[in-house]
């Protein structure tokens, strides 16, 4: 299952914020799906103290799709 | 909320501030000496207190902030890591503030002793600056224009360094150097290699996060920094070669970039879907307008050299620069960092989200709104002044006022965030 969150339209913390809410009840398995128009290293750095790996992919339109997911082992 | 995560390990909210919350005043002082010199500080370029103003603004407001912002900046926005950067800012800040006002005390009271003495200083602080961030840059694994665009500009502040100690140490000494020539390179690459090319970069990154624009077209952000760097290239080749007659063919295109840039940033602003106008938006409004100010009337002063022949043409543009665009830019960037940076620390606290209170509460938005309305009729009044004179101590009035407001709304905005951190703290 997938959790979308599309930040391209909020404002700096909301999408990290919402991002942070939907980490604490993802379940083994699923993954939240991240849009922004930029890298948020802030939040990198979070998920890779805390056990979550993430995969990122451009659009055309210059958005980036964020795919977190706890990290396995 | 999510107490058991742990942050990033961003340099302390020390850091940045150190420098934020001097930078304003070395405006008020630069506001202070308008008012108190009157009207002739604006005869031309080339006057003591003319001199003594622009480096309170280009080095004691805009690069205290720049370099105040680039120790958050790189580790938030592109992922680099700063070597030490609490022993680096608090080397690097007090030298930097000794260096600017030995500078201007020398310009200010015709003392070349002093100017020599700001040299070492300069080197010290910025040589190091430059070297660390430069590590930063080079070593994130992170990619995109954005980085490039600030590795280029680091190259700039170095090179701006370098032209102005010699211009200094030439002053001083009387050495043989062409003092107007290099004069003119040397601010090119301030204001253009530096300045400029850190603004593209990190608006790049900022506009479309914070004002909720499209991103920046790809064709755009790959050009824009390679094409300033060649135009000032060939710009700084006047040190060597007699291109007086070749200058328009490369005036006219470095305007006409700066109109790319400030005009795509206004599309961007007016075609978003969201309507924002947070002081930071409405600032950078004000940045990008007189960009587009300072295009068309430096095309003009080219075009019509009878108008360019005026000294004060130059104080006419020189007032664009730095007020119009940096000042404006900064402050709006200010308005955005630092709530965000408040923000940032009080989540690094572990508290519940629930008590870390909104951005929105960090700086009143009147506050922001009122200082900025204030700051567009000093520029106005100081737009005036080079033509009427009379309006130059209303002007440094203005200028000041508005500056210590800023000063203010920062202080301001520390003192919440202890507040904040102490009931954080005292819950937890």
């Amino acid at each position: 299952m997938s959790t979308v969150i599309d930040g391209r339209e909020l404002q700096p913390p909301e999408p990290m914020e919402l991002t942070l809410a939907a980490l604490d009840t993802l379940a083994d398995g699923d993954e939240v799906l991240l849009l922004l128009y930029c890298q948020p290293h802030p939040l990198y750095s979070i998920l890779r103290q805390n056990g979550y790996t993430w995969s990122e992919e451009s659009r055309e339109d210059g958005t980036r799709e964020i795919r977190i997911r706890k990290q396995l082992g | 909320m999510h107490p058991s995560l742990s942050f990033d390990q961003a340099p302390p909210i020390s850091v940045p501030y150190r420098f934020f919350l001097v930078a304003p005043w070395f405006g008020v002082l630069a506001g202070i000496l308008l008012a108190w010199a009157g009207g002739e500080v604006f005869v031309s370029r080339w006057t003591p207190e003319a001199l003594a103003l622009t480096h309170l603004i280009a080095l004691g407001f805009m690069l205290q902030a720049m370099c105040g912002a680039l120790f958050q900046f790189i580790p938030v926005a592109v992922g680099g890591n700063v070597w030490r950067p609490e022993l680096v800012a608090n080397t690097v800040q007090p030298l930097l503030l000794l260096a600017t006002l030995l500078l201007v005390a020398g310009f200010l009271f015709g003392r070349p002793v002093l100017l020599s003495a700001a040299v070492p200083f300069f080197l010290l602080a910025l040589g190091g600056f430059v070297v660390v961030v430069a590590l930063a840059l080079w070593r994130t694994p992170a990619t995109g224009m954005t980085l490039w665009a600030m590795r280029l500009a680091i190259g700039g502040l170095a090179i701006t360094v370098l032209l102005g100690s010699l211009l200094a140490e030439a002053l001083a000494r009387g050495l043989a150097v062409p003092i107007v020539e290099l004069t003119n390179v040397h601010l090119a690459w301030g204001l253009g290699g530096w300045a400029l090319m850190l603004l593209a970069g990190v608006s790049y990154h900022v506009v479309p996060m914070f004002q909720l624009t499209k991103p920046y077209p790809l064709w755009f952000t790959r050009w824009f920094g390679p094409l300033l760097l060649l135009l000032l290239l060939i710009w700084s080749a006047r040190l060597f070669l007699d291109l007086s007659r070749w200058l328009p063919l490369v005036v006219l295109p470095l305007l006409l970039i700066l109109s790319a840039y400030a005009g795509l940033t206004l599309w961007l602003q007016y075609t978003r879907r969201r309507k924002i106008h947070d002081a930071t938006s409405l600032y950078f409004r004000v940045a990008m307008l007189s960009m587009l100010a300072l295009a068309v009337s430096g095309a003009a002063f080219v075009l019509w050299p009878v108008l360019g022949a005026d000294p004060r043409s130059a104080v006419w543009l020189g007032v664009l620069a730095l007020a119009g665009i940096f000042v404006s830019a900064i402050s709006g960037m200010m308005y955005k960092i630092v709530p965000f940076l408040n923000w940032l620390h009080l989540q690094r606290l572990g508290g519940p989200i629930s008590a870390v209170p909104n951005m929105k509460k960090m700086i009143p938005a009147e506050a922001m709104t009122g200082q900025l309305r204030l700051h567009v009729l000093a520029v106005v009044l100081l737009l005036a002044a080079v033509w009427q004179p009379g309006l130059a101590r209303l002007a440094g009035l203005a200028l000041a006022a508005s500056f210590a407001w800023l000063g203010w709304n920062l202080i301001g905005s520390v003192r919440r965030y202890q507040g904040f951190r102490d009931q954080i703290r005292a819950a937890a």
